[in-house]
């Protein structure tokens, strides 16, 4: 899952960054409504936390951008104006949520898990697939009840996949969720730690389709 | 305070009196006992003096026109009256000169020594008896003197105006007044002949002024009638004049009043050039008062607003940590928290008061409310129904509309099962003063037991509904926004099993 932090306060877009990061997401950031109003353009994020008071470009403005382009991705408008007439015109403009200054980083991870699971069309925050569990809240990965201790780059493909269950996710669209626009991308690295990942799951939940990508479902002989 | 000030600033009260040195010490002492009666008279003259210092400007103008009125026309009234007694008065004087020349040429044609029978008056008047009508001649010829008078005249004749010391002018008349037969009062004209040797006569010729008198007394009520009628209409259209001359005054301070209660936003209308100036002052007073309440609202916010992302560093920066500094940091950030919210608050407060407020769509700002409910509670599964009968204006912020329907519909949203309902009407009623709307939000949550209902409006600022997610201030910050508006929040038992709130708020027409 690959994130966007549009904040223009350092310090807090270094928090959430980095709350984010270690919660298992790729996380992208942005200091200026302009810098974020053309990554949130040009990249395939997952979901996005906006504030809504940024030099160059107000919030409200990229957001109401991002939708007219036709930009679907969650929305998490971040700003200290809380009053209702302030949320109206956020959630009016196209935002998902909404969290006001001064909050508990805990709220906006919650908030952005919320988001996502609604996005990818699940219920509950744990998400499911034949033996392998995987909680959202707390990061862990189960196989028939037993703990599996996964690497970050590990966990994030596991969630991508098990979000988007079912469905055939191409590599390219891998390495566009997984990475960081920073990170050093090469498609075959995808192949390494899907590799890894089916060791240590010990079960055989992602399928290989040739020249497409992989999908991940329940294996054949699960209950 | 009151009594020391009114009774020092007044050297007439009983204390400065005792302090007179000139003033015995038995009268001192009495003075002093009387004190204490006498100073809540004093006092009561003071204010009364202070209240009435300022006056009225009608009164003013008023009496000023009144007593101009009074003085002129009394002044003309005298002149008048005075004019016409001197002109009655000489037409009377030129009559009994006519007779006294006839009664002149007889004297002097008549032989020396002689008093003729002056046969040149043929007037009927001066036979009959006590007419009012009189002739005296009198020959003053050394020691003797001889006097003869008109057979109206009783004895002993006309007294002398000698008794008068009215002197005789170089030309040898003088006239004057003396009492006659009956009470009557006389005009005399007399004349002094100095015929040399031969002696001198006196010839007198008197009539009754009691005619001339009536004629005066008549005129003068005529005038006096005539004055005191134009006076009256000149009193009464000075009062009409500044009734109607000062009504625009009257209307700049109904308007005031209306700025100073919010119901109207600036002086409106055309005032007279006078006050058109001062109408205008006013007006730019006002404006530059809202931009400065305005700009204050803006800066607080401002500040409120960057306050939050550092605090929320601040609180970032502890999470996960459990040492002491961490807690006194988190604990510290909530104070702050509360004081840049509570000073947010008092700063949108103040504006409001200072702002009068304009006229606000309640469909649209429900809309708006609903579509972000509906986003922010999608989870939950709840429908939420709006029906806004008509065309509803709220007299105010929008923002506030905003911020009251928001919270209440969100609580609703918060602890409804399937279903909220909104609903906004014109409150029916007398609308004397002001139109009144209602909102409605009903739920079919849990509700809450009337004692609990009565918590939210008296204990404002209670956290009732700290079991959900949110600020849970919900209620209790709509309730204070009511009240802003001098409306009102009423919790009630919705059909629907959950909690009804109904919102009464001022309406614009």
């Amino acid at each position: 899952m690959r994130l966007l932090v549009v904040e223009d306060d350092p310090d807090l877009n270094r928090q959430i960054c980095a709350a984010l990061t270690d919660a298992g997401y790729a996380v992208d950031k942005a200091f200026d409504g302009e810098e974020g109003h053309y990554l949130g353009e040009n990249e395939p994020y997952d979901a996005v936390v906006l504030d809504l008071g940024l030099p160059k470009m107000d919030g409200i403005s990229v957001l109401e951008s991002w939708r007219r382009a036709g930009k679907q991705m969650p929305v998490l408008i971040l700003t200290a104006r809380d009053r209702w007439s302030e949320k109206v015109q956020g959630f009016d403009a196209g935002a998902d949520d909404y969290v006001a200054k001064p909050f508990h980083m805990e709220e906006v991870l919650a908030r952005i898990r919320a988001l996502l699971r609604r996005s990818t069309g699940h219920a509950s925050s744990e998400l499911v697939c034949g033996p392998v569990h995987l909680d959202t809240r707390t990061s862990r990965v189960t196989v028939d009840g037993n703990p599996v201790r996964l690497t970050s780059h590990e966990y994030r493909l596991l969630a991508y996949l098990m979000h988007h269950h079912g469905r055939v996710v191409s590599r390219t669209e891998l390495v566009e969720h997984l990475y960081d626009q920073d990170f050093d991308r090469d498609s075959n690295t995808i192949e390494v730690f899907v590799g890894r990942l089916r060791k240590k799951l010990g079960v055989d939940v992602i399928e290989t389709i040739r020249g497409l990508g992989y999908r991940l479902s329940q294996p054949a002989n699960a209950t | 305070m009151q009594h020391k000030g009114s009774s020092e600033s007044f050297p007439g009260t009983p204390k400065a009196r005792a302090r007179n040195p000139e003033t015995s010490s038995e009268d001192a002492s009495e003075v002093l006992n009387r004190t204490e009666h006498e100073r809540p008279l004093a006092a009561a003259l003071a204010a009364r003096f202070a209240r009435r210092r300022g006056g009225s400007l009608a009164r003013r103008l008023f009496l000023t026109a009144a007593a101009i009125t009074v003085i002129v026309l009394g002044l003309s009234g005298v002149v008048l009256s005075s004019l016409y007694r001197e002109t009655a008065e000489r037409a009377l004087d030129r009559y009994l000169n006519v007779y006294l020349k006839n009664i002149v040429v007889d004297v002097a044609t008549a032989p020396t020594g002689t008093i003729p029978d002056p046969t040149s008056l043929s007037e009927p008047l001066f036979q009959t008896p006590n007419s009012g009508w009189y002739w005296q001649i009198e020959w003053l010829s050394g020691p003797t003197s001889k006097m003869k008078f008109s057979p109206s005249l009783p004895e002993p004749g006309l007294a002398s105006l000698d008794e008068q010391r009215i002197p005789i002018r170089s030309d040898g008349f003088r006239e004057g007044y003396i009492g006659g037969p009956e009470g009557q009062r006389l005009r005399v004209v007399e004349n002094l002949i100095d015929l040399g040797s031969d002696g001198q006569y006196v010839v007198t010729v008197a009539a009754n002024i009691a005619e001339t008198e009536e004629e005066i007394a008549s005129f003068n009520w005529t005038l006096f009638i005539t004055l005191f009628l134009l006076g009256a209409v000149f009193v009464a259209t000075a009062w009409f004049q500044v009734r109607f001359g000062l009504r625009p005054l009257g209307r700049i301070s109904q308007s005031l009043h209306a700025i100073r209660t919010g119901r109207a936003e600036r002086l409106e209308g055309n005032f007279p050039a006078e006050i058109e100036p001062l109408a205008r002052e006013v007006n730019a007073l006002i404006d530059t008062n809202r931009d400065i309440v305005i700009r204050a609202r803006t800066h607080v916010g401002n500040l409120a607003h960057a306050l939050k992302t550092p605090l929320s560093v601040l609180l970032n920066e502890t999470s996960g940590k459990q040492d002491a500094t961490a807690e006194k940091v988190r604990e510290q950030v909530a104070v702050m928290r509360e004081q840049v919210q509570h000073h947010l608050e008092r700063a949108r407060i103040a504006a409001r008061v200072a702002v009068p407020g304009t006229v606000v769509d309640v469909d649209s700002v429900v809309d708006g409310v609903v579509r972000t409910m509906e986003k922010i509670h999608r989870d939950r599964g709840v429908r939420i129904i709006s029906d806004v009968e008509g065309e509803i204006n709220f007299h105010g912020e929008e923002q506030d509309l905003a911020e009251m329907v928001g919270n209440l519909v969100d609580n609703a949203c918060k602890w409804a099962k399937s279903r909220v309902e909104i609903r906004a009407r014109p409150e029916p009623g007398p609308q004397v003063e002001r139109a009144f709307l209602r909102v409605i939000v009903d739920d079919d949550g849990p509700g809450l037991s009337a004692e609990a209902r009565q918590e939210v409006l008296t204990h404002r600022g209670k956290r009732l509904d700290e079991s959900k997610p949110g600020s849970g201030l919900g209620l209790s910050i709509v309730s204070d926004l009511a009240h802003l508006y001098q409306g009102r929040l009423e919790l009630g038992a919705s059909p629907a099993g959950g909690l009804r709130a109904e919102l009464v708020l001022p309406r614009a027409s």
